[in-house]
């Protein structure tokens, strides 16, 4: 069954390692945008019901919630077996938490990224490690009983003892799923921008080397699993049972639509995406026109490598799939990168860590 | 024409001193070109001449002028190369001249080039008429720069033309000083023919055009004639002169230039320096001067894409038709895969010739780094041209190596010789000379080897003298010294590609400098990477580069699946351009490593 992704590109601030097409626009725009999204669900002709919804962004939690109630009115299927809200800490109230529940959102993703204060302030957020524990609190108390931790690991200033720190905060938050990104340095953040100008603002010049992000990463991947939350994805970890089932259908190849600007859709065979800028999106919602750009044939051959192989269950090591890229996968395997246990192809541990370089072995 | 009113002359200017604006006036003057034909005729030369303000190629012009005696004179302006790549080249043009300009600017003064080609001029015993341009410019000296004429070249001064090509000042003074002074060549019409080739050309119609002089008798429409050096014989199908425009004519006499064309198929065939007599009746003796053009300078040449190795070949080929100072043999490296052994007579050419594969031919090329032909004598007793380090015989066999030295002319500011002597120390120098020159200014004169020459010392040179500092060298014969095949092994495997002859004290800090930027350019890989220097076994310098730790990408933001094919996309692409050594991937920027270990290891 379908999942349903709802973009929602507007932050309060812009968060200094963020490299997606979000962040600070003009309050008008906002509106306009939330006009064009209600639109464009009012077209939607469901053949379908969705499984999932997912409000992703941005920051969706700064969508007011009589809007929330009216766009979620418009689907079918509540209450929805997953329904994720994603958050930035800070701003959920109790009346907040309780509407989102009413509406039909049953679990919340907080992107907290570090829990020891100088390193939040640092990337430009302005929340604290107790408001997080208040609001998961809060969520739990108001039936939101789902709710994801986001941590980066690699931001500038950590340290194995920082880092240290910000897990033993996740612990104490009992959380039944928490993701965990390594740092990406890329000219479409400020900070990666910066650290590869060679520059100083936002500490650049105190990001960990890769060295040290892997070892943290790795230290979040032993620390999660004493916890009863093993990795199931490269980023994603979950008690079991609580995986995230919108999450994993980008890995698995299951339909999903994309609503909004800079969302992205795959019907099982095509794929395609929205304009890149809420401005855009609107002006083709308000023209009637249609937002779906560079619509192109998923090449399941390669998609099943690179994205399946991300989850810890790996892919089914059928012979048929498997037989053409023998040769590239024994290299891999006598490099220590994949196994193949129990019929299924598998990253290993140090695989994880170089995926990209198994990856590109699959791509043509 | 008869020879009594015929001048030919060059001019000898250094790099920006105003030879051509004032080849330019001199053809506006005589009313060979209007003011407007100027920018477009007179410089139809290569792109790369025009943007180097360099000449590569020589030029010979007819320019009709009647002078204050009334009489009309034919004045021959041969236009010369003006690198030291090319001296061979300029002393053949200048063979072709009775007289030459020497043009200093007046607030610079002479220079490193304009000393050397005027004692080219001086040896052929041409006339030499100094004129001091930029007069018009607030920081002119003209009385210093005379001076400095007088007492750096020891040639009289007093008469010197005062000039500025660029507002017109003292043309017609130099154009009569030219009829006065220069003498009418020497040759006669009626003698058994010799012409001297000064330069040739590849025209895809009429083949092979040849620029000439004639010295003695006549070269006419549909004479067979002979060219000296091959015994190969043509038939003169085409014949004129460049005013500047081609104007075809039925013959040229003693005295005169111009250019002829014979079904010649390749340049090779028709040399610089060489004679052409006449087939039926020729002359008991050829010109004196001739050499085969001997490259100096060697270097590999690779298709980044190896299957474009056939077009490399090919436009190598084409090249060659119109170059035949450099050559090129096929090479085989198990770094870089099929390339060219190429040989050109210094490191400019070098430039040129990589340039005009890109931009022309639009082949994407790995250089390796430049380096000399040595003379190896083995225990045997053979003697052996090495210009390869992969070719260097086992150093048990070797008895002794010379190496190429040049004898090389400095001149700079003084404020800057400090640093020029701690350089030319470094390179091994040894000085011959040391002289001031005026105020202010300095000449050194040192031997070199040219090793180290084509290593980096123009951009040292540069910038240990902000700019200025002029140089010019010709070859010197050879010395023996003790030079050592330096590998480096990556992954225990020796690139062949990374090999250099260097002087046994500098392997050292070469080596070590060498696979301390080499680890820098290498990107980390799948496993550790030692990177070693080496002479023969022993090893001298090591790096590690540790195994690449991560290269995850963590988000798949909302789905969005292109975005993270196209990021592994770019990194598989990446690693298409690098070329694979072993197991490791090696990019471009390693190859040219090489090129920049002198000294500092910094960037």
């Amino acid at each position: 069954m379908p999942g349903v992704y709802i973009s929602y590109p507007f932050c309060a601030q812009k968060c200094t390692y963020c490299n997606f097409a979000s962040g600070v626009f003009p309050r008008q725009l906002e509106q306009d945008y939330l006009g064009a999204l209600l639109l464009e669900l009012g077209r939607v002709r469901w053949q379908w019901t969705p499984e999932t919804i997912y409000f992703g962004g941005g920051t969706p939690s700064l969508i007011p919630a009589p809007v929330l109630r009216g766009i979620l009115a418009q689907m079918p299927g509540f209450p929805w077996r997953e329904a994720t809200m994603e958050a930035a800490p800070g701003g959920i109230t109790a009346d907040l938490a309780a509407a989102w529940r009413e509406a039909g959102i049953n679990r919340v993703s907080l992107g907290v990224q570090s829990l020891v204060e100088p390193e939040i302030r640092r990337t430009g957020r302005k929340h604290t490690p107790d408001i997080v524990s208040q609001e998961v609190a809060l969520l739990r108390a108001e039936g939101i009983e789902r709710v994801n931790i986001d941590l980066i690991a690699g931001l500038p200033g950590q340290t194995a003892e920082s880092w240290a720190l910000t897990l033993d905060r996740l612990e104490a938050l009992h959380p039944d799923h928490a993701s965990v990104y390594m740092l990406e340095v890329d000219e479409d953040s400020r900070l990666g921008n910066e650290i590869l100008l060679g520059g100083v603002r936002y500490g650049a010049r105190d990001v960990p080397d890769d060295d040290n992000t892997a070892r943290f990463y790795e230290t979040a991947v032993d620390r999660l699993a004493a916890m009863g939350v093993p990795r199931y994805e490269i980023s994603n970890f979950a008690r079991p049972g609580h995986e995230s089932v919108h999450n994993l259908k980008y890995w698995r190849r299951e339909p999903y639509l994309g609503l909004g600007s800079d969302a992205h859709s795959f019907d099982g065979r095509w794929r395609w995406r929205t304009p890149e800028t809420p401005a855009e999106y609107v002006k083709l919602v308000r023209e009637g026109a249609s937002t779906v750009m560079e619509r192109e044939e998923a090449d399941e051959a390669e998609e099943r490598f690179f994205l399946g192989l991300r989850l810890d269950e790996g892919i089914a090591a059928e012979p048929d799939a498997i037989a053409p890229h023998g040769e590239v996968l024994e290299r891999l395997a006598a490099a220590g990168l994949v196994e193949t246990t129990s019929q299924r192809l598998r990253l290993t541990r140090r695989g994880v860590l170089v995926s990209n370089e198994v990856f590109q072995e699959f791509i043509r | 024409m008869d020879p009594s009113h015929i001048r030919n002359f060059s001019i000898i200017a250094h790099i920006d001193h105003g030879k051509s604006t004032l080849a330019d006036r001199l053809l506006e003057v005589t009313g060979a070109l209007s003011h407007r034909e100027m920018m477009d005729q007179v410089l139809d030369s290569m792109d790369l001449e025009r943007e180097r303000g360099i000449t590569i190629k020589a030029h010979a012009v007819r320019l009709d002028y009647r002078a204050s005696d009334g009489d009309m004179y034919q004045l021959n302006l041969i236009d010369t190369p003006g690198h030291v790549d090319f001296t061979y080249e300029v002393s053949r043009s200048l063979q072709a001249c009775e007289g030459a300009l020497l043009v200093v600017d007046a607030s610079q003064g002479v220079e490193a080039q304009t000393l050397a080609n005027t004692y080219l001029a001086l040896n052929h015993n041409l006339e030499i008429l100094p004129v001091i341009n930029k007069i018009d410019l607030p920081s002119a000296e003209p009385d210093r720069i005379k001076e400095q004429i007088e007492q750096v070249i020891g040639l009289d001064a007093s008469e010197a033309v005062l000039a500025s090509a660029k507002q017109g000042t003292g043309i017609p003074e130099i154009l009569e000083e030219i009829v006065r002074k220069v003498p009418p060549p020497k040759g006669s019409p009626d003698d058994p023919l010799r012409a001297l080739i000064f330069d040739s050309w590849f025209d895809p119609y009429r083949g092979v055009i040849i620029l000439a002089r004639v010295v003695d008798g006549r070269i006419r429409m549909g004479q067979r004639v002979r060219l000296w050096s091959n015994g190969r014989t043509y038939e003169v199908e085409g014949i004129g002169y460049q005013s500047p425009k081609p104007i075809p004519c039925q013959e040229l006499a003693a005295g005169e230039v111009g250019f002829l064309y014979c079904n010649i198929k390749t340049v090779s065939d028709a040399q610089i320096g060489d004679t052409i007599v006449d087939d039926a009746n020729p002359a008991p003796e050829a010109l004196p001067g001739f050499q085969e053009i001997k490259p100096m300078v060697f270097a590999g040449l690779y298709p980044v894409e190896s299957h474009e190795h056939g077009l490399l070949r090919d436009a190598l080929e084409k090249l060659r038709l119109n170059d035949s100072a450099f050559n090129f043999e096929p090479e085989n490296s198990a770094a870089l895969g099929f390339g060219f052994r190429c040989g050109f007579l210094g490191l400019l050419h070098l430039e040129i010739v990589q340039e005009r594969l890109e931009r022309e031919f639009e082949i994407d090329l790995i250089t390796t780094a430049p380096g000399v032909r040595y003379l190896v004598t083995l225990l045997n007793g053979d003697v052996i041209e090495v210009d390869n380090p992969t070719k260097f015989p086992n150093p048990a066999e070797i008895k002794q190596i010379e190496e190429p030295i040049i004898d090389a002319t400095i001149i700079t500011r003084e404020e800057y010789i400090g640093e020029i002597l701690k350089l030319v120390e470094e390179k091994r120098g040894m000085q011959k000379k040391f002289e001031y020159i005026g105020t202010g200014r300095v000449l050194i004169n040192y031997e070199l080897p040219l090793n180290e020459i084509v290593l980096d010392f123009y951009d040292r040179l540069k910038s240990a003298s902000r700019g200025y500092a002029s140089l010019d060298y010709h070859m010197a014969g050879h010395r023996v010294s003790p030079m050592v095949k330096l590998d480096v092994l990556v992954a225990g495997e020796p690139v062949d590609a990374l090999s250099i002859i260097v002087h046994r004290e500098f392997a050292y800090d070469r080596g070590k400098g060498l696979i301390e930027r080499l680890r820098r350019l290498i990107p980390r890989q799948m496993f550790e990477v030692a990177l070693q220097a080496a002479i023969g076994n022993k090893v001298i310098a090591r790096e590690t580069i540790s195994a690449i730790r991560k290269n995850v990408l963590a988000k798949c933001y909302g789905g969005d699946i292109s975005r993270k094919r196209k990021l592994l996309e770019k990194q598989k692409e990446g690693k298409r351009r690098m070329k694979r050594v072993g197991r490791v991937e090696i990019p471009q920027e390693a190859f040219l490593a090489v090129l920049k270990v002198a000294g500092d290891s910094s960037d």
